[in-house]
């Protein structure tokens, strides 16, 4: 049998011209699972032991430790960002420390599409899809949370002032994709707060 | 539209970035005591709901955010959330004692409960 | 026409002389100045007439400035562009800008519907409800087209919409709607707090009124003050401001939705693919309502006449437009306000005089206008308006002597006029204050209602509160910009100081609700109280009389207060008129409901993006494009897109549904089975959980084994099966229905965190982590070894309902010996990524033992035939395990399990309970309909009593003849019977009840 053949999930699409921002997939992102208890102490200790970094504990934050990023996810849960060849041994490091302690690690790399969206506008791009107030100070780099994006669920990461990443669900890739393409569209520009040039 | 904060998470934002859940502390008989659950009481637990011009307690799931349910009390004539509080907890105590109906009985029942423990 | 008689030889704030603008208006070209509406440029050119009424067809004009527009309606553009029913004082023109008037055919001058004017003491208020009322039959087919094209608005466009539409979510501080002086003022105020302010208002310049008002601010005009406050709210980083933007409804927490005209004004816009509108959903903290006042009609006899307009709307078209409502005018009014108009128009170089309703016309204004030479007839009505044949043209109108209550005229007198302009006062504009339950009382000193207290944090400011003067408007204006922005988080930011403003001091009016008129009450005189709806002061009396107490009764029965005008002119008017008929006071007959919008938007703006491929969001397996490039036919399964069956090059569907079955039976085929919903259940309290679950047993299956489970709801109903894998002792992965992915997930962890919150489980969702295939047939075990698996795969090592981890070739797989086919059957999952070779590392081992894909439809006759059900079809939401013959399934060791209880409940068990049986057609080639009924009893025609319903019913390819299940009552106890199935068109269908199981009854195709 031959080799593995790979296909990320936005394969071989590319962002239409006229854009206000760029739009790229993140085609080989390794994702982790994490499933366990702050209040459990061992538990906290043995992820932070492979991880290198505590997970975050603060809602809608995340950490960065090397290669690694961890994103809040819930009380309980984690999303683990590393490169994608580093995913599996990662997880069998972490199933390991993890042996005994109540918690759940899953490879989940497969399961999301991840769109990088870059530039100025940005966030007003987004607030087409979401009602979350992404204008407001609150998303500062570094921040995730879950919403509702258009029609669907998405991950929200601010991974630096105007970067954001979008993680959906594989299957809503080109729903999303296309989604962004029309928001995304020069002429659409609505220039929220102070950045007008109208006459009233 | 409502706007609902997760007691959980602080996730605030859209009614439709959460779930509604229907009334609150509804006790499931069949989980305290799964043999002696009369037709009635399955019956009032399937399908009898409260349904009061004011305050509504009632469940909700952060659907959009830490995914965990929890419970709000809800004025059902102006919309005002008066609180938001744990799926395992009671309301605060002047929600309580402004209770009526069977949340009244429930929340009395509850506090004697953990007056003893 | 000339633009010479209507269009002055100077003044129009708004419009540019120097910039010609050529539009048409019923095809006819016409020519206006940039800055005109289609309103001011059609009367300028010497037309009055814009449309026709909706009941009568009489001939209508423009009435009023802006969106209280009622009368003249228009359709603007063409083809797919065309939008009808647009208020024409509201549309900026533009060159090649088509305008048509609406409902008059085949003419505005000469229009048939008009006859129902001449008849029209035969249309009385709830004439509709009265007339068509019998037999029921003529409804819909005879009744309802001629009322719909006899009393239309206007048409639909042709087409498809060629423009973008767009939706935005945006949260603010403070929302200031209106941007008037007091809208304005307000958001000054805020803004200087630092807080981030929206302000937004329907006109494209801002300003409200401010430039037909008087006074002054800062010893400024007021326009100017405006226009001022205005440019530095624009150029301000913590402001957006939004012009041509409606805010058309007010919900629950400050939720507003703003309807953005973008690029209707600018063709240039839309062909560079601006959106052409913007809806704007809005969570604001605080919101400010400025949205100022509209002016009331009077009611007296034919106010209707074109030429008749509003006060405010008269000075406004002098002011704004350079645009003259005739050359010779009455000003009917019940207020000082309105002398205003008078000295505008008389300023303008038009004849004018004042008929002023009150017996004393003694302040500031009317003081003034007599000295400019103004004749004022006070204690005095129009009692008559006289016009043209066919009622196109006033030519005079009769003035007569009032006194407050008097019911019928006295002194008359005859007064030449060609345009009337009225007053009946000012009401604030509460409909946004309305929307959501804010309450309202009645001021006595305004005549009109004005706000009183609301649950949102929403204040009323200026002319919207009821508070007219200016000093007091800006006082109030500041004062609740600054604490409304102050309530949200303190600031030190100082107040910004109120500016000093100048304004003449204004008597009370006088509310007049009904004015006498000449001759015999209600003949050939109506007092329109709703324009838009054709509503008269004589239909609301009828209404009163006939027994319509209830104002909401009164509304629903006349239509008064109805449709896209939402009472904004009517509604007081209309009340006043029940008072004075019923002896009843105004708040003691009460308002009836203000409904979004305040004003119509448009489907696109709604819509937004989401239409064509962005109308539904479309999910792909990972092998979509595979199925897409072998021609498959796609079946929506939820919002995924299945591959039904792949029809070859020659084969209709029929063909190649059955070609893949055959080839499942007796070779090999092919699944994409990735849709599938898969959760990881992991803890040490994770078997206990999933015997809560299920409704069978699941802590005593093995490890690397697979069981079937079926999972009711609390009411003891089937919702959802699968089957589960034991991976380790504390760790289970969950197969769930395709469409039932989420909804268990979140179930599972509504149960753990709300019921058994002392259980130590984790759920995690991983539906789309894997790629998962269904490799089904004898042939199965072949193609699998070609795929050179690190396991082994034989019969002994890996049996029917196992499970094994490993890797086939380079491929890290999870394998599943499962079937729902009936055959020898694997499913291998494999990392979404990864899937898409895998399947093509399939297709190709599989090639040399005739393997084949197949779709859903193929999976469907295949599990049929082995009487496996599925959710959904074989159940209907009230369909216990029970009945669909699983009671092997329901445990009875378990004590307690979701929907355990319910089972016991008398009302499902009992022998009329319907249960799933097989059927067997008498013809084989018949196959029965899903979804027919079985009787008890043929009849010539229904009614006839139902005893049950085909669940799935199947043409079989294996079997050579037709295959059904059937839900039926008391089915397991009438096998061998015959029952009768009567389709639509007469034929019976007769079919004999037999076991589920149509093909290798004893299984042992699946252990091989």
């Amino acid at each position: 049998m031959s080799e593995l053949y790979y296909e990320s999930p936005l394969a071989g699409v590319a962002a239409p011209p006229g854009l206000a921002v760029s739009l790229r997939e993140i085609p080989d992102r390794g994702m982790i699972d994490l499933r366990g208890f702050t209040s459990d102490r061992k538990f906290m200790a043995a992820a932070k032991e492979v991880l290198g970094i505590a997970l975050p504990k603060e809602p809608r934050t995340s950490v960065a430790w090397g290669d690694i990023k961890v994103l809040w996810m819930s009380i309980d849960q984690w999303l683990i960002l590393c490169p994608r060849t580093k995913a599996a041994e990662l997880l069998a490091s972490l199933r390991e420390a993890l042996t005994g302690i109540h918690s759940l690690a899953v490879d989940v790399s497969d399961m999301r599409a991840v769109i990088r969206m870059e530039g100025y506008g940005c966030a007003e791009v987004l607030m087409k899809g979401t009602s979350l107030d992404l204008q407001s100070p609150d998303y500062t780099a570094g921040t995730c949370r879950r919403m509702r994006f258009a029609e669907i669920a998405a991950l929200l990461h601010v991974v630096e002032d105007d970067v954001f990443d979008i993680y959906v669900f594989r299957s809503y890739a080109h729903y999303v994709w296309e989604f962004l393409n029309v928001a995304a569209r020069e002429p659409a520009k609505v220039k929220l707060f102070g950045s007008q040039d109208v006459t009233v | 539209m409502l706007i609902v904060t997760c007691p959980v998470c602080g996730a605030h934002g859209d009614e439709t970035d959460f779930h509604a859940g229907g009334q609150a502390h509804v006790r499931r008989p069949a989980t305290h005591d799964p043999v002696n659950v009369t037709d009635e009481d399955q019956r009032d637990y399937l399908f009898v709901r409260h349904n009061p011009k004011g305050l509504h307690f009632e469940r909700w799931r952060c659907d959009r955010g830490c995914g965990k349910w929890f419970h709000a009390a809800r004025d059902t004539v102006t919309m005002e959330f008066k609180a938001f509080y744990k799926i395992t907890d009671l309301p605060p105590p002047e929600l309580m004692a402004a209770a009526k109906g069977p949340w009244a009985e429930y929340f009395a029942s509850r506090v004697k409960l953990e007056s003893k423990a | 026409m000339s633009s010479k008689p209507y269009r002055l030889g100077s003044g129009g704030r708004l419009i540019d002389r120097a910039r010609k603008i050529h539009f048409s208006f019923d095809g006819k070209p016409m020519t206006g100045f940039a800055g005109d509406t289609v309103a001011s440029a059609v009367l300028a050119s010497g037309q009055r007439v814009f449309g026709r009424s909706f009941k009568y067809h009489r001939p209508r004009g423009v009435i009023g400035l802006g969106s209280e527009e009622m009368n003249a309606l228009v359709g603007i553009g063409d083809g797919a562009r065309h939008e009808p029913n647009l208020r024409a004082t509201q549309v900026e023109l533009h060159d090649g800008l088509m305008a048509v008037s609406q409902n008059r055919w085949p003419s505005l001058k000469f229009d048939i519907g008009a006859i129902n004017n001449s008849v029209s003491r035969f249309l009385p208020g709830g004439f509709y409800y009265k007339t068509f009322m019998w037999p029921v039959s003529f409804w819909k087919h005879v009744y309802e087209p001629v009322i719909r094209r006899a009393a239309g608005l206007g048409r639909a466009p042709e087409g498809r919409d060629p423009d973008a539409y767009e939706n935005i979510h945006v949260h603010c501080d403070v929302l200031v709607i209106g941007a008037g002086v007091a809208g304005l003022a307000a958001a000054e105020a805020a803004a200087a707090t630092g807080s981030r302010v929206i302000i937004a208002d329907e006109n494209p310049r801002f300003g409200g009124l401010a430039d037909i008002s008087g006074g002054s601010i800062d010893s400024q005009s007021q326009a100017d003050w405006a226009a001022a406050k205005a440019a530095s709210l624009a150029a301000a980083d913590n402001v957006h401001v939004l012009n041509r933007t409606s805010v058309v409804g007010h919900w629950h927490h400050n939720f507003l939705m703003l309807f953005e005209r973008v690029a209707d004004h600018d063709p240039a816009l839309l062909a560079a693919g601006v959106p052409r509108h913007r809806l704007w959903k809005v969570r604001a903290q605080q919101v400010i309502l400025a949205t100022g006042s509209i002016e009331r009609p009077i009611a007296f006899a034919n106010n209707d006449r074109p030429g008749v307009m509003l006060a405010s709307a008269a000075r406004g078209m002098v002011e704004r437009y350079g645009v003259a409502p005739g050359s010779e005018g009455i000003v009917f009014t019940n207020n000082d306000d309105a002398y205003q108009t008078a000295m505008v128009l008389k300023t303008a170089g038009v004849s004018v005089r004042v008929v002023d309703s009150r017996s004393r016309a003694e302040g500031a204004l009317p003081a003034k206008a007599r000295e400019m030479g103004i004749e004022v007839d006070a204690g005095s009505v129009i009692s008559a308006v006289h016009t043209s044949f066919g009622g196109l043209n006033i030519t005079d109108v009769k003035v007569a002597a009032y006194r407050k209550g008097q019911g019928r005229v006295i002194k008359e007198k005859k007064v030449p006029c060609d345009f009337v302009a009225m007053s009946g006062g000012w009401n604030p504009a509460l409909h946004l204050w309305c929307h959501n339950g804010g309450k309202i009382r009645f001021d006595d000193a305004l005549q009109s209602f004005r706000p009183e207290r609301h649950h949102d944090a929403i204040r009323a400011v200026g002319a919207a509160n009821g508070t007219f003067a200016l000093p007091e408007i800006l006082a109030e204006a500041y004062a609740a910009g600054e604490a409304a922005a102050k309530s949200i988080r303190k600031t030190k930011s100082a107040a910004v100081a109120v500016p000093a403003a100048i304004q003449a001091d204004q008597k009370p009016m006088e509310a007049i609700w009904f004015a006498p008129a000449t001759g015999k009450y209600n003949e050939g005189n109506k007092h329109f109280i709703d324009y838009q709806n054709d509503v008269t002061a004589a239909d609301l009396e009828l209404a009163q009389r006939e027994g319509y107490e209830s104002v909401e009764h009164t509304k629903r029965y006349t239509t008064f207060g109805m449709a896209t005008d939402q009472g904004k002119t009517s509604n007081l008017n209309g009340l006043g008129v029940l008072s004075e008929a019923t002896g009843r006071t105004i708040p003691e007959i009460g308002v009836t409901t203000f409904r979004p919008p305040y004003t119509p938007f448009s489907f696109g703006s709604i819509a937004g993006p989401l239409t064509k491929n962005l109308f539904l969001p479309i999910r792909r397996t990972p092998v979509y494009q595979w199925h897409a490039d072998r021609n498959a036919d796609f079946e929506p399964v939820g919002q995924w897109r299945r591959a039904y069956t792949y029809p070859g090059a020659s084969e209709d569907k029929h063909a190649s549904i059955t070609r893949e079955i055959l080839s499942v039976r007796n070779k090999v085929g092919l699944l994409d089975a990735s849709t599938l919903g898969k959760i990881e259940i992991k803890g040490p309290d994770a078997a206990e959980f999933l015997d809560r679950m299920y409704t069978n047993m699941f802590s005593t299956l093995k490890v690397g084994k697979c069981r079937y489970g079926l999972m009711m709801n609390e009411l003891g109903f089937l919702s959802d099966d699968g089957v589960t894998v034991r991976l380790a002792d504390d760790h289970f992965l969950m197969h769930t229905t395709s469409g039932g992915a989420d909804r268990i997930a979140a179930w599972l962890e509504e149960w753990l965190q709300t019921e058994w919150t002392q259980y130590k489980v984790f759920v995690t969702p991983v539906t789309e982590q894997w790629a998962q295939f269904a490799i089904a047939g004898p042939k199965a075990r072949d193609v699998l070894e070609k795929l050179e698996p690190d396991f082994d795969i034989s019969h002994a090592a890996l049996p029917h309902m196992s499970f094994v981890e490993g890797k086939l070739g380079a491929y890290p797989v999870r394998l599943f010996r499962i079937s729902f086919s009936g055959e020898l059957s694997y499913e291998v999952a494999t990392p979404s990524n990864l899937g898409r070779g895998l399947w093509n590392e399939i297709v190709a081992a599989g090639a040399e033992f005739g393997l084949e894909p197949y779709g859903t439809e193929a999976l469907h006759v295949l599990r049929a035939e082995k009487g496996y059900i599925v959710v959904g079809d074989e159940t209907d939401g009230t369909t216990t395990p029970v009945d669909v013959g699983f009671d092997g399934l329901v445990s009875k060791k378990k004590a307690d399990f979701i929907g355990k209880r319910s089972l016991e409940q008398p009302y499902l068990k009992g022998p009329d309970r319907k249960q799933l049986v097989g059927l067997l057609t008498e013809d084989p080639n018949e196959v029965l309909p899903d979804g027919a009924y079985a009787v008890r009893q043929v009849k010539d025609k229904p009614p006839m009593e139902t005893i049950g319903q085909v669940t799935s019913s199947y043409k079989s390819p294996t079997l050579g003849r037709s295959i059904a299940m059937a839900l039926i009552q008391n089915g397991r106890a009438r096998m061998g019977e015959t029952l009768s199935f009567p389709l639509p068109g007469g034929k019976v269908v007769k079919a004999k009840i037999t076991d589920t199981v149509f093909y290798d009854k004893e299984g042992a195709k699946l252990n091989v």
